[in-house]
Order: C-alpha cells, then structure tokens, then sequence
C-alpha cells in the first residue's frame, strides 16, 4: 500500500485514533509512523479533533498505591535527588535572572556519582544583556531563559525556552558553543551548534558537544541561520559552563 | 481544528501543563509529581471506559506515566496539546493491553440498538462535550471548538454516532461493534468510515468559518 496517498493515510490515521485498527494492522501502522511524515500529520490531526470527546468522561481517581510504583519505577536512585536538586536552584536563579545586569547564569549538577545513572549536565542560558532594542523592532523579542540538558556522554543536547521566545518570523534562534581560550593562542571564534526552536524543545545532536566549551550562547538571525558561520545578530543569551573538574 | 495545535490559544491551564512536562523532559520529579496530580483522574476515566477492571485499568495508568517520564523531552508544543498528547498515550497503551488481556470488552456507552428513531433517547457522554463547566474540556480544546465537535456528533445519524462511540470509549473493534448492534460487519464497517468521514468535514468548516469569522473582526 502506498501510505503516502492523502486519503489511505487519512483514513487509516483516523482509524487508528478511534482505536479501530487492531493486531498486526495496529502495530504495523506504529511501525510506519517514524518514516512518514504524512501519516504522523494525520494522526494528530485526528487526536486533535477525537481527544476532546473525552473530556466528559468521568474522571476516576487512583489509589495511592499507582503513584507510589510509578515513582519507584522511575527513581534512578541518587541521580534524581542530583535532578531534583538542581531544579530547586534553577527555580532560585530563574527568580534570580530578571534581575538587573547578570551576564550569565550558570548552573551544573555535580555529577558525583559515576556510572550509568549519571544526570544529565544542566546549562541555564540567561538573557545576555537586556534585550537589544533594534533586535527586531519593537517588542519583538521577549526576555526568557533558555535550559540546555546535556547527556553524561556529551554527545547530544536537548535546548528548551523556559517561557516560549517569540521572534519574528523572518529570524531564528543559532546556538554557539564558545571554545575555551588556550593560553597563548589566538582564541577560537564560536562554532555554530545548528538552529534552536524558540517555542520547543530541539535536539542538537553532535560528537563531543561540549568539549574544550566555556560557554552556550544564543544569537539571533536571519531565519535560516547566520549567513558567515559566525554570529551575526545580537546574542541574548549565555549561558557558562562548568569547569571540567567541577562537571 | 487545525492539524497543528497553535499554543497560543491554549487555556492558560494548558500551557501550565505544557510547562510541566518540559520540566519533567529534563528530570524534574516534583513537576512530574504535579502533572501526576493534575491528569491522572482524567487518563484513569479514559482507561477504565476501555478496561472496566479497575485493577487493570491501574496498571495500564502506571504504564502509562512511566512512559510519560521518560518520553516527556520528545512532547512538542508546537505540535500537540498536552492533555491531548497524554490522553492519546493512555488510549493507546488500553488498547495494547486489551489485546494482550483478551479481556471481553466491558459496556458503558448507552446501548442503542441501531434505529431511526433512536435519537431522542440517547444520553451518552458526548450530549455534554459542549458543558462549560470547569474540567479536561478547557484543557483539550478550545471553547469553540467544542462546541463544533457537539454540534457535529450531532449531525451524524444515530447508527453512526453509536458506532463511533462504542469504538472510540469503550475500545470496541468492528466486529465487536458490529455484534453489539446486531448488524453485519460490513455495515458497520461503512458507518464507521462515514461518520469518521462526516466529522471531519464537519469540524473542518467551523474551523473555516471560525477563520472566516475571525478575519471579518
């Protein structure tokens, strides 16, 4: 079947958020899923127009005993205190970074403890400076943190705005990776990690993200991303990294 | 509706929600626990329409936001509702553990054996999608969409609207469905298709006419 046809992909999409496509059919439609875009568009489509019918079913309250397994189900034993830890600070700096001319905020978990269940590193990126008037024209850019989670193997990154950024369509966000200066050399410029949603999470993807990095920074740009490989617009948000020994 | 869910016009509980499980996406357990308390009541209703064993139905919720937990970093705002997003998650992991159990699906929509002049009787849970009351509606939907989704269940004929509604609450497959209206599968089967087919049109030219409307000012 060519599940790239609008009206088979239709079809079967609104069948299966109705729960009508059953067995192999059900896991063979989940097993199309990733590799087309068509039929993932049309599956939320169809969630968005069926899951409000559920709003007038009657809620059931569970038992305590649910949450007390789920927890214990997803407790990585010390690595979530680390989490959990770090997000008490990050509510205290998130207070904390509207206030006056903090360059930066920075922010880690001490990763402590080794071994598999390592926390991910946690980089706040705070507003640079204030918002630059000409950054786009009145208005145009609303002050806003960043959070940026990198995994313990350095080799992926998921940015996420704390409070959605609202930029001008014709402009995108570019996340740099600053290198730290060597002592005697000419410093290194900042090396472009891709485009970052304003409005979601994005996964950055690269070997060694965060290697010899002092510091995350945010530029804005022309939508499609900085013309040079260089930033060309005005950075809004840092964010400092972790000395190594301290990660 | 619109295929892709602008959160601009979330409720501002739905973008409360939203935030949580960004927070969650990165490790934060209070935020999880706080989402928890938040959707847990409303997934447990959806489960249980499906998996009338309470004990069951509570170990699909498990399944459920232990899944949530570690799946929260991919939720899209830009893409979906949370409750939405969550409340498709629950649906299908009912429906999985439907097949794995094979259970004998347990009723609770109003049954109507089809007929034309079922309509004034029927009293099923969609007849008040459209309550303003304060609950998961505000959460899954816009106010004017709800009212669309009612007015278009309504448009619907009877045999159709009870077809979908037995597949899309209590989790019934065709044949199922086809049994318990006593009608030959292929009937229902086409009833099921018109009627998904019918909405569709019907909830795309609220959106149409919304727009329409929007734009006059």
């Amino acid at each position: 079947m060519d599940y790239s046809r609008p009206e088979l992909a239709d079809r079967l999409a609104a069948e299966y958020v109705a729960g009508l496509l059953r067995g192999p059919a059900r896991r063979r439609f989940e097993a199309l899923l990733p590799a087309h875009a068509t039929l993932r568009t049309a599956v939320r489509a169809w969630q968005d127009r069926l899951m409000p019918l559920t709003a007038s079913v009657a809620p059931q309250q569970p038992s305590p005993a649910v949450w007390q397994q789920i927890e214990q189900r997803i407790d990585g034993g010390t690595s979530t205190t680390a989490a959990a830890a770090a997000w008490r600070r990050l509510a205290f700096w998130r207070g904390f970074a509207g206030v006056a001319s903090v360059a930066a905020v920075a922010l880690a978990v001490a990763l402590a403890v080794p071994g598999p269940a390592q926390p991910p590193l946690v980089v706040v990126l705070g507003p640079a400076t204030p918002p630059p008037a000409d950054a786009g024209g009145g208005g145009a850019v609303v002050p806003a943190s960043f959070v940026a989670s990198v995994s313990p193997d350095g080799r992926a990154m998921v940015t996420k705005p704390i409070a959605n950024v609202r930029i001008e369509p014709n402009r995108a966000l570019e996340l740099w990776a600053l290198p730290r200066p060597r002592p005697g050399q000419t410093p290194e410029g900042p090396r472009s990690l891709g485009l970052v949603k304003p409005d979601g999470a994005t996964v950055v993807q690269r070997g060694r993200v965060l290697d010899d990095v002092d510091a995350l920074a945010l530029s804005l740009e022309p939508s499609g991303g900085s013309p040079t490989g260089k930033p060309t617009g005005p950075v809004l948000y840092v964010g400092k990294l972790p000395a190594p020994a301290e990660r | 509706m619109s295929s892709s869910t602008a959160e601009r016009d979330w409720s501002e509980r739905s973008r409360e929600l939203g935030r949580l499980l960004a927070r969650a996406g990165l490790g934060d357990r209070a935020a999880f626990a706080t989402l928890y308390e938040r959707t847990s009541a409303h997934l447990l209703g959806v489960v249980m329409r499906i998996h009338g064993d309470r004990a069951q139905a509570e170990d699909v919720l498990q399944e459920v936001y232990v899944n949530v937990w570690r799946a929260a970093q991919s939720f899209d705002a830009a893409q979906s509702q949370p409750l939405t997003w969550l409340t498709s998650i629950a649906r299908n992991r009912a429906i999985d553990s439907l097949r794995r159990a094979q259970t004998q699906p347990r009723l609770h929509s109003n049954i109507i054996i089809a007929s034309a002049d079922a309509d004034d009787k029927e009293t099923d849970v969609y007849d008040t999608v459209a309550d303003d009351a304060p609950g998961p509606q505000a959460l899954l939907t816009r106010a004017a969409d709800a009212r669309a989704l009612h007015a278009c269940m309504q448009g619907l004929s009877a045999a159709q609207r009870q077809s979908v509604a037995l597949a899309f609450f209590d989790g019934l497959s065709h044949a199922e469905v086809a049994e318990v209206m006593r009608q030959p599968l292929g009937t229902v089967k086409s009833w099921v298709r018109r009627a998904l087919l019918a909405l569709k049109v019907c909830l795309d030219a609220a959106v149409q006419r919304d727009a329409a409307a929007a734009e006059k000012g």
